[in-house]
């Protein structure tokens, strides 16, 4: 029994949070000279290529750590691999608030993988910051989860209510076919792009939806039921690989359509595999942007991607082209900010009001004009985004900051 | 009736690349009596090969040469770890496949990184519409190469004298042996063919899909197993056949029936392969061990 | 034979001995070790049911991961607020976790059976990929029937009062023990219980008329086993060690979605019960801690600091730790062919056949 006895005092500071700092105590994960924060992302299994929404945060991390961390603490990151199973999530997750003491989980990837860690880390009092997806309970339920807040991009539902919305203006009475994944990021996108276009007020109405599962190895067949519907608008609301399939197959049936590409899909190198595989298709294909794009030549010269080029270069693994690392830091650069406003001596406490209290007009990975604002009321920490049209190659953004709401 | 005739393109198309996958494990099967799980990872990792290849030679001397390289590939496996273990239980052989399956797949990410590739295809991927139907010169292609291939490994097996040791290896190894066959070279030529198939199939999905990745075999695989089993699981006739049919099932089924949708697609396919199963035990083609209890 | 209850009995007491010493020995047992266990209790359950039915009836699945996703989910819609409903009415039993378990082994129990009688017509290789496609058809089937399975969303457990001490700390027996540690107790004591229900069943007429059944077919059949009824018998059993198995881990991840139960997890089943030995009991347990620990080498945090650098620099690469993993078990395959099992009556064979047979 007396072996216990560490764990029950250590159970108790989790289930007091707050009253730990008042003896003066730190909280998990904060020593003299670091800070140590985890979370899970997929290094291996079918969603590998997410790998660098982990190791982008982590270059940037170590990259503020090479310049003398937060307030003198080093910020140790610790990814551990899910391999996209929401099972492993859990057990990893566990792992890193119990055994490593993490003060806090980070950009944790996945909609239903952070769905199974929510209600453990809020029991816990864990704070779940910036999970990597963007559906909008995370934001929205706080009431219920007040130690979570919503992922680091505009949720589906804003994502589909600009399509709808944009939908409205470049045309009346629009006609609007949906290819969505069967699960809830898809199901978000397209009831998102349904109040847009109620919203928009013009007429325009989905007249086609259809599903295609994780699985399916093509969705060529989703695509041909689409077209007979004889939409005038085609969304596509589908990771990489399905969008990819769907711009052939669209083009291969001789839909005029015009394509909106959902922004999980939208990254240039997809886009140069989709214009390599269907030549002019390609062309005047709309998605929403936020992120600086390193692989746009109108950035090449600015500051922060010469910046994030550095940090690939000298911190990063993987390939600097891949969006997903600017994501990340641009993730990362929000949460190293909220950290420096929670004190000099950080609790989770704090570090939640700071989250839920940002004000930040110069992330310099997103666009320029985008501001980062969050209340404990509002915790969707941006919610704006522009247009962009694919042309000749590449993505040129039009037309204001947009809004959802 | 278009558009009927669409799905019924569109799932040839798919199926076409079922079936040389299926031949694939069917070849195998008959060589070692093995399903190989790590077959989809082997066509993947050769298509890795044939993107390499074909950024520095012109597209069929790189279609060429990687398929050299699997042949070669495809029989050093057998020689270095199904050998072996010949005589260890066949779950046992199973489970070096799966280790195959797992280890490719890291070896395939080691050497070229997580992100999608593109290969290009070698016909054009322009539409072409016939009476409302459309398809690609593509999609013609890989039913035609899937078909090709099977006629010349048909007239392999049945006119070579190869192919006769290969027939005979399979289905009787010691009486063949007697008879002067060299069974061992037999296996290992059974295991470079059929990653020959598995190469074919690699290439042909690549474009088909738009890009490629290193988990772009494993769905496939998952049809491939599905094909084998409602053909025959040793009949090459029954894995094209099971292919093909496959592909089209699929597609018909999430188009005309609702309840059926995107979702349930697979699990009603299989489930109407194991019906069939519960008629013909042994598959469409396969043969039917006689055993009367 | 005479030799096999006492070396039984042996390792059990062994096994009991260490499972019993670990906690009062491991530094941070708690927090660094008693779930991880507790998930290799719940491995080398699964694999019991798996090695009853290939290695005693000589039926293959390639799918037991289906059985286990049985298992888990009558578990989590029985504990949560998830049920069948019915003319507007939701019916749901809000059961306490541990009455979960042997509902769930039942349900899946069933289920067995009823997969059972239409394997009876498919052999070796059929029937291995009828499982197979079971395993991958039931995670979008669960996908699709969201009324009941809460679809993609799944069902999250943890905080119910359903589940014991809300998944935080657990008070059995007037003892207050952290949530993990109570999850290493549990899945353990019903492991080994498994595990002695296993040997006394296969000990009498089942196992014999198993063992005749999976030897030869045509001669069980001419001494008067019924084939069928053994069979099936053996899938039902099967898939009840296999649905305990899912309900313990949906207890000890405290949420189940239809991703929780991928084909890798049938997969590793297999991989699980090659490197134990198919008709072993005892000896499973190697596959299970090989299937919990080596596939995790070098991700779980607790070898960050054990690894030298460069070895853990190679796993960290993309694809390092798979490709590993994957050639550890074909050498472990090459050096074991039928398992530790096998190697543990090999090494037993020259002793048991001096004493007891004649040298032919």
């Amino acid at each position: 029994m007396i072996r216990k006895l560490p764990f029950l005092a250590c159970a108790l500071a989790l289930a007091t949070a707050g009253g730990a700092q008042a003896r003066g105590e730190a909280d998990p994960g904060v020593t003299s000279t670091t800070i140590t924060i985890g979370g899970t992302v997929p290094l291996s299994g079918i969603a590998a290529a997410y790998a660098s929404v982990g190791r982008g945060a982590e270059a940037y991390f170590k990259y503020v750590n090479a310049r003398g961390g937060v307030n003198g603490r080093r910020i140790v990151y610790k990814i551990l691999d899910d391999a996209y199973n929401p099972a492993n999530t859990v057990q990893q997750t566990r792992e890193l608030v119990q055994q490593e003491r993490v003060f806090a989980v980070f950009n944790s990837l996945g909609t239903e993988h952070n769905l199974a860690i929510r209600q453990l880390l809020n029991t816990l009092k864990v704070p779940q910051i910036f999970p990597a997806t963007g559906a909008t309970t995370f934001g929205s339920d706080y009431g219920r989860y007040p130690w979570t807040t919503a992922g680091f991009q505009p949720t589906y539902t804003s994502e589909g209510r600009i399509y709808g919305r944009a939908i409205g203006q470049m045309k009346r009475r629009a006609r609007v076919a949906v290819l969505y994944q069967n699960d809830d990021y898809g199901k978000e996108i397209l009831n998102g792009i349904r109040q847009g276009l109620r919203f928009a007020g013009r007429g325009g109405r989905v007249v086609a939806a259809e599903s295609y599962g994780i699985s399916d190895p093509d969705v060529s067949s989703a695509v041909a039921k689409l077209r007979r519907s004889n939409a005038d608008i085609f969304v596509i609301a589908a990771t990489p690989r399905p969008a990819i399939q769907a711009f052939i197959a669209a083009n291969k049936l001789a839909w005029k359509a015009r394509i909106i590409v959902n922004a999980v899909a939208s990254a240039s190198n997809t886009m140069k595999i989709v214009a390599a595989s269907t030549g002019k298709r390609a062309e005047g294909a709309v998605s929403i942007v936020f992120l600086k794009d390193p692989n746009d030549p109108k950035w090449r010269n600015d500051r922060a991607i010469r910046l994030y080029r550095t940090i690939m270069r000298r911190h990063g693994t993987g390939d600097a082209n891949d969006v997903y690392n600017v994501y990340a830091m641009a993730s990362a650069y929000t949460f190293v900010e909220a950290l420096r406003k929670a004190g000099r001596n950080p609790t989770r406490a704090s570090f939640m009001r700071a989250v839920t209290n940002l004000n930040i007009r110069n992330n310099p990975f997103l666009l320029p004009g985008m501001r980062i604002r969050t209340s404990a009321r509002d915790r969707f920490p941006l919610d704006q985004a522009r247009l962009q049209r694919w042309s000749n190659g590449r993505w040129i953004s039009y037309g204001p900051l947009l809004s959802p709401r | 009736m278009a558009d009927l005739l669409q799905q019924i393109v569109s799932g040839l198309a798919s199926g076409g690349i079922y079936a040389s996958l299926a031949l694939a494990l069917v070849l195998i099967y008959r060589a070692t009596r093995v399903v190989n799980f790590g077959q989809g990872e082997m066509a993947m990792f050769t298509t890795f090969v044939a993107w390499s290849l074909a950024n520095h030679l012109p597209y069929w001397a790189a279609f060429a040469l990687t398929l050299v390289i699997a042949f070669a590939g495809g029989a050093a496996l057998e020689l270095l770890l199904i050998r072996p273990i010949r005589d260890a239980p066949v779950l046992t052989v199973v489970t070096v496949t799966i280790g195959v399956l797992i280890g490719l797949n890291g070896l395939a990410r080691l050497i070229w990184g997580n992100e999608p590739r593109q290969l290009e295809s070698p016909f054009s991927t322009e539409p072409v519409r016939i009476g409302g139907v459309a398809f690609s010169l593509q999609d013609l292609g890989t039913i035609a190469v899937s078909l090709a291939i099977v006629a010349v490994l048909w007239l392999f097996f049945q006119r070579t004298k190869v192919g006769l040791g290969l027939r005979a290896a399979a289905l009787n190894p010691s009486a063949s042996r007697l008879v002067g066959v060299r069974v061992g070279a037999m296996l290992a030529l059974g295991w470079g063919l059929a990653a020959v198939l598995g190469a074919v199939a690699g290439l042909m999905a690549a474009p088909a899909l738009g890009s490629f990745d290193q988990n772009m075999m494993q769905p496939i695989l998952l049809y491939a197993f599905a094909a084998a089993i409602l053909g025959g699981i040793d009949s090459p006739l029954g894995a094209v056949v099971g292919g093909l049919g496959l592909g089209v099932i699929v597609n018909l089924l999430g188009t005309y029936v609702d309840v059926v949708g995107a979702e349930l697609r697979l699990p009603v396919a299989l489930l109407i392969i194991l019906v069939v199963l519960l008629v013909r035990p042994a598959g469409l083609f396969g043969r039917e061990a006689v055993r009367r209890v | 034979m005479a030799l096999v209850w006492p070396a039984r009995l042996l390792g059990l007491g062994a096994v009991v001995a260490v499972l019993a010493l670990l906690p009062r020995t491991l530094e941070d047992f708690t927090n660094a070790y008693a779930s991880d266990l507790a998930f290799v209790a719940i491995y080398f359950t699964a694999l019991l049911g798996l090695s009853i039915l290939t290695g005693y009836s000589g039926q293959i699945s390639l799918g037991h991961g289906a059985f286990m996703a049985i298992g888990g989910y009558t578990t989590a819609i029985l504990m949560s607020e998830q049920g069948l409903r019915l003319a507007g009415h939701t019916f749901s039993s809000d059961l306490r976790d541990v009455y979960t378990i042997p509902i769930a082994g039942v349900v899946a129990g069933l289920a067995g059976l009823l997969f059972g009688l239409p394997a009876l017509r498919l052999t070796g290789l059929y029937l291995a990929l009828a499982t197979f496609a079971v395993a991958v058809a039931l995670p979008q089937v669960l996908r699709r029937f969201e009324t009941l399975t809460g679809g993609g969303t799944g069902i999250q457990l943890f905080g119910l009062p359903q589940l014991s001490g809300l998944g935080v700390e657990v008070n059995v027996f007037g003892r207050t023990l952290p949530f993990n540690d109570w999850l290493y107790y549990l899945c353990w004591s019903i492991a080994l219980a498994l595990l002695v229900a296993a040997w006394l069943l296969l000990r009498g007429r089942l196992g014999r008329a198993l063992r005749a059944v999976r030897d030869s077919e045509v001669a069980a059949a001419s001494s008067g086993v019924s084939l069928a009824r053994y069979k099936t018998l053996a899938f039902a059993i099967s898939a009840f060690y296999a649905g305990v198995a899912g309900s313990l881990f949906a207890i000890a991840t405290t949420f189940v979605n239809p991703d929780v139960f991928p084909i890798t997890l049938s997969i590793f089943l297999v991989i699980g019960a090659a490197i134990g030995g198919y008709g072993s009991l005892l000896p499973l347990l190697a596959g299970a801690l090989f299937v919990q620990y080596v596939r995790n080498l070098g991700d779980d945090a607790a070898d960050a600091g054990r690894l030298p650098g460069p070895v853990a620099e190679f796993l960290a690469r993309p694809g390092g730790r798979d490709l590993v993993f994957g050639a550890t078990l074909i050498v472990a395959m090459f050096l074991l062919p039928n398992g530790i099992g096998g190697l543990l009556r090999r090494a037993a064979e020259p002793l048991t056949s001096r004493l007891y047979t004649r040298a032919s």
